[in-house]
């Protein structure tokens, strides 16, 4: 054994101590968080989200250029790492390689994709340095970004390949008895460059290059867990751990435990998080790609959701830094990192969370810290008081008397589940109407259609009339869980009291709410919404409508609601609706639509509060609805018709914005 | 300083109402009840008092039956340190012998300051507070808007038809509340855990001979539905010919 083998043995292992030291204090910061519940469960589906989005970079592949550059460097460091192994095997053991231990094409087929892929990667690494530096793409520029950081990342990974390539091209012009071209053909085109070079000096130069990248690699391994590129680490675990694309249902809140003795309410700071969201901020990598979709950051509001991750693990490791824990209350992660503007800013229509490559979870942040501005510290815009006010005392986030929420129905002979109830019949549904549709002039038409195509299709079905109340959705995602969970459980006591098990509505945040997040209270129902619904009764022929086969053309384009569609995956069913009722339309899509879709502005109590910072969101996205050139803009949403039908009637009166309930129930057959 | 906020339990006004089946009370089935708006402003303006002085205590007293509880606690979420609840299950409609139980109370409890909302948003006496101020032989300043202290001096703003007032008087003293003071907080989820914990006193109210009674309640006529005259100029000669000998508003 040489003294440069007994050498690297040292560096080797110390680098290997070093960075398992690094890491076992990283997981100790995680350890600051919360306990994390159902983590490790359906572990078929994690395995799954850990190929698709891990491994085969699903979401990556969302931007289709640089998704290609970052697939070339992921794949290419998972290829090249098995080369690196027995590049660090042989620094160890004199000699070594994998050649004799597999046969010989398996063995050439290696050595060939270690130089494809290092190609590969120096290519991908030259394109990312291009994006950053010369076309200095927009989401990738922020003030809360390392800037620098990447770009020794990538000279780092650039350096890494080069004198991969230079080690193997010296080896060949030092020993041309060995030389295997077709096995390496990039490194040997590389020999042929320096094939001037005296054998003896090659030998010099391949011992160069051969610790060079041996330093470069120990280095690496151990800058990871300083840097913003600590994501190679966490991100594929994150990935596994991460329920945002399951399992179970998507963007639910977590219930708290009102019960108990809580000291603090929510999270002010990152110890009031889950570990989970703590290991987000670790797997965070800057990419900006939540925050150039984010309808708050994109209409000019200050709410950037990569900055909230990079926030939380700032502060983590200012915390768990600090060497006088007096001191660290100073600045907690709300006030001292996150303001309160930044938080109300939120529509929670988690674009941010089905972009993130890496599937990080920062509603969940915005919310628990909403919670403790809520719950803790009654901090919120003023604007809001009137809501939760009205919510506790009429079961309603507007002050109508709920003794009027059935009135839309005089004269249209809806039962009520009551007097179903003593006539001793029971529904084949419930029709859960909400408060938008209830009170809202405007969603009160879509009710009716709805109720109209029920009746038209034979039906059978009730409302729960002045029994129903607001689900609690916006006080829940408005940090006022206290006031959600009242409101949900005696929702839930009036469904069981009627032995209620299947309920359409045509408001995604009843369907989602009833649905998805009543389970924690117990309240389990098969919860439609009215998309699906209608979809079906088209499909079965069950509604009466008129095809109007030659009719004038009429385009339309569909409006997204984020609750039905990136919450519940439902997105085609109102499409295929519309398409049924109107055979001869024109369907043109936005150009965010479906899970790229942009919020009307009005999701997580943005209902509710003023916008007057930048741009309105439901003006920015009536636009993007004007200029497809449709006639008509269709939603499935009475939040999504108010904010549209107020931002599209005062710049275009001739387009018209309708509920598909409402198209469907124009064809009615009278 | 020490403060006593008498708070009254009042209907969600935003509901509509129907009469019991004796006639003179409000079917309770299916309201809301909630600290009267007015005594709301109070509570919050003595909370302010107490925070900016960083000392004394908020005492809130409600006279009712055990649902005023509610009531009471509700307050000591919104921070009042201790409730007194005077017992008198059935309701009272004579002001006076209201203020007669009140002012037994508040005789004994050494306060600084009592406040009361300008008036009660149900029935709207305004008479209380004046009362309690007269049977306590201290100086009053009522619908105050805005709220001093200098030294054993409350220095009190009084809104006008067109201008205010600046009236001051010494301490102890009772001040009635009008709106624009100070808008009642939210009780967060830490005031509403806390107040469970906080000391609500349940008395027997001394109230007073009541010298009135309510004989009978009756809902306002519904209001006729509206008209439409026509459309377009040719309907306005028979709608200004309506708006003058009909509306008589011409």
């Amino acid at each position: 054994m040489s003294a440069g083998h007994v050498l690297f043995t040292i560096l080797f292992v110390c680098a290997l101590g070093f960075f398992a030291a690094n890491i076992q204090r990283l997981i100790g910061e995680l350890q600051l968080g919360h306990t994390d519940d159902a983590r490790w469960n359906d572990l078929p589906t994690r395995f799954g989200n850990f190929l698709r989005i891990g491994i085969f970079q699903e979401k990556i592949f969302r931007d289709s250029i640089a998704g290609p550059m970052h697939a070339a460097i992921f794949w290419g460091f998972g290829i090249l790492t098995l080369g690196t192994i027995e590049f660090l095997l042989g620094g160890v053991i004199p000699g070594f390689s994998f050649q004799p231990y597999f046969i010989a094409p398996v063995y050439a087929f290696f050595a060939l994709n270690q130089d494809v892929w290092a190609a590969l990667v120096i290519a991908a690494v030259g394109m990312a340095l291009f994006r950053r530096l010369t076309k200095r793409v927009k989401r990738l520029q922020g003030a809360e970004t390392h800037p620098n950081d990447p770009l020794l990342i990538l000279s780092w990974i650039a350096a890494l390949m080069i004198t991969m390539f230079a080690y193997e091209a010296f080896e060949m012009v030092a020993h041309p008895e060995t030389l295997t071209p077709m096995l390496r053909p990039i490194s040997f085109g590389v020999a042929m460059a320096f094939s001037w070079m005296s054998p003896s000096a090659a030998a010099v130069a391949h011992d160069l290059a051969w610790w060079t990248h041996g330093l470069l690699v120990l280095g690496f391994l151990n800058y990871l867990p300083y840097s913003k590129h600590l994501h190679v680490v966490a991100s594929l675990p994150n990935v596994f751990l991460s329920n945002t694309s399951g399992p179970g249902p998507k963007g639910v809140m977590k219930p708290m435990d009102l019960e108990g003795d809580l000291e603090v309410f929510g999270a002010k700071d990152v110890t009031d998080l889950s570990w989970k969201s703590l290991l987000d901020g670790f797997a965070c990598t800057e990419c900006g790609r939540c925050t150039s979709v984010c309808p708050a950051h994109t209409t000019g509001k200050l709410l950037s959701p990569r900055k909230i991750m990079i926030n939380v693990r700032e502060r983590l490791e200012s915390y768990a830094h600090a060497a006088d824990k007096s001191t660290v209350a100073d600045r907690t992660l709300l006030d001292g990192y996150i303001t309160e503007e930044e938080l109300w800013s939120c529509t929670s229509c988690g674009a941010c969370v089905q972009e993130c490559p890496v599937s990080i979870d920062q509603l969940s942040v915005i919310m628990e810290l909403r919670r403790n501005l809520v719950l803790g510290e009654s901090r919120f815009p003023e604007e809001v008081m009137p809501a939760f006010e009205s919510m506790e005392q009429r079961g309603s986030p507007w002050a109508f008397d709920p003794g009027d929420r059935g009135k839309w129905a005089e004269g249209m002979n809806i039962p009520t589940m009551a007097e179903m109830a003593e006539r001793g019949e029971r529904p084949e549904v419930l029709y859960w109407v909400g408060c938008m549709g209830s009170f809202d002039d405007r969603a009160k038409k879509t009710t009716v259609a709805f109720a109209q195509i029920m009746q038209a299709s034979g039906v059978k079905f009730a409302i729960l009339g002045q029994e129903e109340k607001c689900n609690g959705d916006p006080a829940r995602r408005m940090g006022n869980e206290y006031l959600y969970q009242m409101l949900a459980k005696d929702n839930i006591e009036t469904l069981d009291k009627y032995g209620v098990r299947t309920i359409v509505t045509a408001c995604p945040h009843c369907f989602h709410q009833i649905g998805n997040e009543f389970p924690q209270f117990g309240g389990n129902y098969d919860v439609v919404h009215h998309s699906t619904f209608i979809e079906s009764l088209l499909a079965q022929g069950r509604v009466p409508i008129v095809q109007e086969l030659h009719g004038p053309v009429r385009t339309f384009t569909y409006h997204d609601s984020c609750y039905l569609g990136r919450y519940n995956d439902v997105y085609d069913a109102p499409r295929e609706t519309l398409r049924r009722a109107l055979p001869v339309i024109n369907l043109v899509e936005m150009p965010r639509s479906k899970d790229k879709g942009l919020c009307c502005g009005a999701g997580g109590g943005r209902m509710f509060m003023e916008e007057t910072v930048g741009k309105r969101i439901n003006v920015e996205r009536a636009e993007e609805a004007l200029a497809t050139g449709a006639d008509a803009i269709a939603v499935a949403c009475p939040f999504c018709m108010t904010m549209m039908a107020d931002s599209v009637t005062s710049r275009d009166a001739n387009v018209q914005v309708y509920d598909i309930a409402e198209v469907v129930a124009g064809q009615l057959r009278t | 300083m020490k403060i006593a906020v008498c708070i009254k339990r009042v209907p969600d006004m935003d509901v509509r109402f129907k009469i019991g089946a004796n006639g003179t009370s409000v079917d309770e089935a299916g309201l809301k009840f909630d600290i009267s708006d007015f005594d709301g402003y109070a509570v919050e303006a003595a909370l302010q008092i107490k925070e900016k002085a960083n000392a004394g205590e908020v005492v809130v007293i409600s006279l009712g039956a055990d649902n005023v509880q509610e009531t009471l606690r509700k307050a000591m979420s919104m921070g009042a340190d201790r409730a007194v609840q005077l017992k008198h299950d059935a309701p009272v409609f004579d002001s006076f012998a209201i203020a007669t139980a009140l002012a037994a109370e508040l005789s004994t409890g050494g306060y600084d300051l009592v406040m009361f909302g300008r008036m009660s948003i149900d029935t709207a006496n305004q008479a209380t507070g004046t009362m309690v101020a007269e049977l306590l032989g201290l100086p009053i300043i009522t619908a105050i808007s805005k709220l001093d202290f200098d030294g054993g001096t409350v220095k009190a703003r009084r809104e006008l038809e067109g201008s205010y007032e600046l009236v001051e008087c010494p301490l102890p003293a009772i001040v009635t509340i009008d709106e624009g003071i100070a808008r009642p907080r939210y009780p967060s989820l830490k005031g509403i855990m806390a107040a469970k914990k906080k000391p609500l006193e349940t008395k027997p109210a001394q109230v007073g001979e009541q010298r009135y009674t309510l004989d009978k309640m009756e809902l306002p006529a519904e209001r006729a539905a509206g008209r439409i005259v026509g459309e377009g100029k040719d309907a306005v000669p028979e709608l200004v010919r309506l708006l003058k000998e009909e509306a008589k508003v011409l």
